[in-house]
């Protein structure tokens, strides 16, 4: 084990077995599955991103219905590594919204040609350089809606930081792959079959990880899962890594506001607010 | 037309306490039930965990008794000699070093860079 420091044996253990641009494939081990299930829950609805939530319509002539498409806008995903530096509208002073809690766009495309032109997300003009639509150098992005000649669109769009568990649009994720106990030595599964479960259910790739438990002895019904074989794959608003790390922090942010504010109900008044322990009525 | 008559009593009301102690409450708080405001079986299922793996806590489980209230409830029962708010506040203690741990790992192992590539 390098890097390990002394006393780590009982702690737990990642390894990184693949890392790209969108995805980061690792195993997490000598933990347990509730651990486990909250870093993947965490991961794909709440860490925060930036998506369109607001859309004004000035024009819109296409043949696509103005709801329809304010929804494709909103599931458009947006570079986020700088969502630190947004509030949450809801925290800001402003009174609808600000450069402080938002982006806007704005897209404004009419077709003078004939035949169909195509308006990419890569044409949203952001007001921020540093939340545009995801696109790869060579792509366009997504395709939002096609116009024909003489039909117009003309819209503005302001984006929000929020998390996925209000709307999956936030969700940095696009799937999180999460197994455990390839073998099914648990019994954690039941599978279907017709004659053989063995010839019916092929082997995932993590079962190279680990040894099938022996079919002749005794089941032994106090094993626990110990290793989480993670897989989580991006939109590209976030680097997987960064999406990793940002869970952990909101895991421990959750756990310290909780902590908080079981110390204030212990010791009303010891903390800031002071008005709470005096009844009025 | 009618006017809609405003809820006064509704604009004075204090917004939800984040965690309160639910009626029941044996007196010397060694079995309390918690009401977490705003929390799901992503902090429920783990800090259930964390803090059963106490050994002065006789048992502890979590429900979230309507899917439609953001309330994740909280049941300890401990040994005399602690309260069952200790033994919450333990429980948020370990995982939230345990969540700190994998953290710390997760860096190093980016860092060291011995992974494919894609």
């Amino acid at each position: 084990m390098n890097g390990a420091g002394v006393g780590d044996s009982n702690q737990p253990q990642i390894r990184i077995r693949s890392l790209d641009k969108n995805s980061v494939d690792f195993v997490l081990s000598n933990t347990q599955l509730s651990v486990a299930n909250s870093l993947r829950r965490t991961m794909i609805a709440e860490v925060p991103t930036m998506a369109i939530d607001l859309v004004q319509f000035m024009e819109n002539t296409s043949v696509l219905a103005d709801e329809f498409l304010a929804h494709r806008l909103g599931l458009v995903p947006l570079v986020s590594h700088n969502v630190d530096q947004f509030k949450y509208t809801r925290d800001c002073t402003c009174a609808e919204y600000c450069k402080d809690c938002s982006v806007e766009f704005t897209l404004h495309v009419k077709c003078t040609e004939p035949g169909t032109r195509a308006v990419y997300s890569s044409e949203l003009i952001s007001s921020n350089k540093d939340v545009v639509p995801v696109s790869d150098d060579e792509s366009r992005g997504i395709i939002l809606l096609k116009l024909r000649k003489g039909q117009e669109i003309n819209l503005h769009c302001v984006a929000k930081k929020g998390v996925a568990k209000e709307h999956a649009k936030w969700s940095p994720c696009a799937a999180v792959g999460f197994e455990y106990d390839p073998h099914n030595n648990l019994r954690h599964l039941a599978y279907w079959y017709e004659k053989s479960i063995k010839e019916e259910w092929p082997l995932s790739k993590n079962a190279e990880e680990e040894k099938e438990a022996d079919p002749d002895a005794p089941f032994d019904f106090k094993a626990e899962p110990t290793t989480f074989y993670f897989n989580v794959e991006t939109v590209g608003s976030l680097d997987p890594q960064q999406v990793v790390l940002t869970a952990t922090r909101v895991l421990q942010e959750k756990l310290v506001a909780l902590q908080l504010a079981l110390e204030e109900d212990q010791n009303p008044g010891a903390g800031t607010n002071m008005d709470d322990a005096e009844p009025w009525v | 037309m009618e006017v809609d008559s405003v809820n006064y009593i509704a604009l004075l009301e204090v917004p939800d306490k984040k965690i309160e102690i639910l009626p029941g409450a044996s007196s010397d708080l060694t079995s309390v039930t918690f009401c977490v405001r705003e929390e799901d079986h992503t902090l429920g299922n783990s800090l259930r965990w964390a803090i059963m793996q106490n050994p002065q806590v006789d048992f502890c489980g979590y429900s979230i008794p309507h899917p439609s209230e953001a309330k994740m409830n909280i049941r300890i029962q401990t040994v005399d000699q602690v309260t069952a708010v200790d033994a919450l506040d333990k429980g948020i203690d370990d995982l939230k070093s345990i969540s700190q741990f994998i953290k710390a790992k997760f860096q190093q192992r980016v860092q060291e860079g011995n992974y494919a590539k894609i």
